[in-house]
């Protein structure tokens, strides 16, 4: 459910060394410190240092690489972080345990801008303890030569003409997901029957698999190993730079779209601060600026006339709003994940 | 460790050699042991009788629950097919680690340091690389594929990767030189003019070979044997890179069920039966070595 993020040592390294540097030369005059605690090089470094300077505040990025890992340190108690960007449904989970701080609207003009209709499909649609932050979806990439007659539905991976050259994600609510969304039912079903009808597709399009790969998919498919991934648009907006012959598209039965939130947590300490980083990052300018840098886009409608026209056409970047509203953001289940992994194990069983 | 201790010259008897100076030596490796073999190993096994959180933590109490899953009916087919990989690669890197160890004992002295290091190189690059190499090699539009489907014997369409043969493959390439090396080992100290004795009473090359050779580098074998079998048996990142949708082993079962599924009992659960799969044969293998020994005559050539 997380997406694989850029790695990002040098830019660490640097914000480490400058870290260090401010903490020397810093000393004589107080200055507040905003602590964000987010995925390696999610934040347009150039915005960072106008938020500083505006402020006259400093900024502090700490990275983590899991929700799970990031939930794990929260839980114990780790205090010190004002902003953290974890993925929609861990934010449910931290808000369920109380840890986070409820928003305060007043302080955050810029969320006239958050685009109404993926607040329509969000976990959070009042933005009551999370501000959308960055989406992605997922959908089939291919390359236009080697797939003849795409059509653009998730009965794709029924195709026995493309040589067992394509590859489905090794995630199990992502990929009986598509086969749910084919179906017509929904991705975070909890009926036995409606699993046991996707695992059956499931288990049909895996003789057309030449694996489940959630992180070779992108080289394979810009080196031509693969001819149609099932993929997130993120990772293919990057590969689309190696490969002009690769395309992106999303079913029309509808797909999976993940969102990471901006969320304070109950601990942190700068709190006016983090709410004006917060609506910083929503003033439709820096939105655009960062959602060109990071690849996803800001679900800020303001911001959209200012992306570059190329951008605006990807459909990796665009849901197509009739998929968007046929689409749905992964819940989690709590003890119901069980029934997914369950049918999983047999998906992985069966010949 | 116990630096001041008077240490024993190589001249001391064994019988005059002090506890004391026994136990510094053998201090440091069986703390070693202790701190990074036995104590996780019994921290794996407890959780295995822990309960889940759904939140991927390790609950209160103790429960059976975790044992029960393994009863899960499609851990079967993934365990028979982590059987047979691991053991088609044992029989295989045997068969060529066997020749091997052969001709590299018999070659002049200087061939045998060249050839030993040609079978040390691959280890120079990370083993992730070699497998990533593999990929390029066995790649649809690569070089061998283009070549097997003009010699007609591979069509267009033929996937050389994602099968439990390329797992196979490249299985047996990891795992080779660990075989090379023991049995080279015990073959270097092999006295070759037994061999000539057996051949002048009379035995044919190939009885020779069977009825000397082999038993004269047993141990080599049974070493070369272990070390392919065990970590073969282990194997994640191989089935995981050049593995397809049907080529799953118990390794990545365990990475499922950690980084997946977050539940760390299960996980635990698999790797305590996988640990028990390897530590018994091992266990078999050394007792049964031990007793061999013991009634084998003094005679027989052994280091």
């Amino acid at each position: 459910m997380t997406f694989p993020r850029r790695a990002a040592l040098p830019v660490l390294a640097l914000t480490a060394l400058t870290a260090l540097a401010l903490a020397l030369t810093g000393c004589s005059k107080p200055q507040p410190v905003l602590h964000v605690y987010t995925w390696a090089d999610y934040i347009q470094p150039e915005l960072i240092r106008q938020f500083e300077t505006q402020t006259g505040s400093r900024v502090v990025i700490d990275t983590f690489d899991s929700n799970e890992a990031m939930y794990a340190k929260i839980k114990a108690g780790a205090s010190g972080y004002d902003l953290i960007t974890p993925s929609s449904y861990m934010v449910s989970i931290m808000n369920r345990e109380g840890l986070l701080r409820p928003l305060d609207h007043a302080k955050l003009p810029n969320l006239k801008n958050v685009d109404p209709e993926y607040l329509a499909i969000a976990l959070d649609p009042k933005m009551q303890h999370s501000v959308p932050y960055m989406l992605t979806n997922t959908g089939i990439a291919y390359l236009k030569s080697k797939v003849p007659d795409f059509q653009a539905s998730w009965s794709a991976f029924d195709r026995a003409d493309l040589g067992r050259r394509v590859t489905m994600l090794n995630d199990m609510r992502e990929t009986i997901g598509a086969a749910l969304k084919f179906l017509g039912y929904s991705l975070n079903t909890t009926s036995d029957q409606e699993l046991e009808q996707a695992r059956d597709l499931v288990i049909r399009w895996k003789r057309n698999l030449a694996k489940f790969e959630n992180e070779q998919y992108k080289s394979g498919l810009a080196s031509g190993e693969f001819v149609m991934v099932h993929g997130y648009s993120g990772d293919i907006v990057q590969v689309q730079g190696e490969n002009e012959d690769i395309a992106f598209a999303a079913p029309q039965e509808g797909t999976s779209v993940s969102c990471d939130d901006l969320v304070i947590p109950k601990s942190a300490k700068e709190v006016d601060l983090a709410h004006a980083f917060v609506d910083f990052l929503h003033d439709p300018k820096n939105a655009a600026a960062n959602s060109e840098f990071i690849g996803y886009l800001c679900p800020n409608s303001a911001s959209y006339p200012l992306l570059p026209e190329e951008f605006r056409a990807n459909p990796a970047v665009f849901l197509d709003p009739a998929v968007r509203a046929r689409s749905e953001v992964i819940l989690d289940l709590g003890d119901e994940n069980r029934k997914y992994t369950r049918v999983w194990d047999q998906i992985k069983a069966a010949d | 460790m116990a630096a001041r201790a008077p240490r024993p010259g190589p001249a001391v008897p064994e019988g005059r050699r002090s506890r004391g100076a026994e136990w510094s030596v053998t201090l440091p490796s069986f703390l070693w042991l202790v701190a990074l073999f036995v104590v996780p190993s019994v921290i794996v096994f407890a959780i295995a009788f822990k309960p889940a959180t759904p939140y991927g933590g390790i609950g209160e109490g103790w429960t059976l629950e975790t044992i029960r899953t393994l009863g899960n009916p499609n851990y079967p087919a993934i365990v028979w097919r982590t059987i047979w990989l691991s053991v088609v690669t044992t029989v295989a890197c045997l068969l060529f680690a066997v020749p091997m160890g052969y001709f590299m004992a018999r070659a002049p002295k200087r061939r045998q340091n060249t050839l030993l290091l040609m079978v040390i190189i691959p280890f120079w690059t990370s083993f992730l690389v070699r497998i990533f190499a593999w990929k390029m090699l066995l790649h649809p539009e690569g070089l061998l594929k283009r070549a097997l489907v003009a010699l007609g014997l591979a069509g267009p369409d033929t996937q050389l990767l994602y099968n439990p043969w390329a797992v196979l493959l490249v299985l047996v390439y990891t795992e080779l030189p660990f075989a090379i090396l023991p049995i080279y080992a015990a073959a270097e100290k092999f006295d070759f003019r037994l061999i000539e004795a057996a051949r002048d009473l009379g035995a044919s090359p190939f009885r020779a070979f069977r009825s000397v050779f082999l038993p004269g580098i047993r141990r080599g074998i049974v070493t070369a044997m272990l070390v392919t079998f065990i970590p073969a048996l282990g194997a994640y990142v191989v089935p995981d890179i050049v593995g397809g949708p049907s080529s799953e082993m118990i390794g990545n079962k365990i990475a499922q069920r950690t980084f997946v599924d977050r539940n760390l009992p299960e996980a635990s659960a698999l790797s305590a039966l996988l640990a028990l799969a390897v530590l018994l044969p091992t266990f078999g293998v050394l007792v049964l070595n031990r007793g061999r020994d013991l009634l084998a005559p003094k005679s027989e050539n052994s280091p």
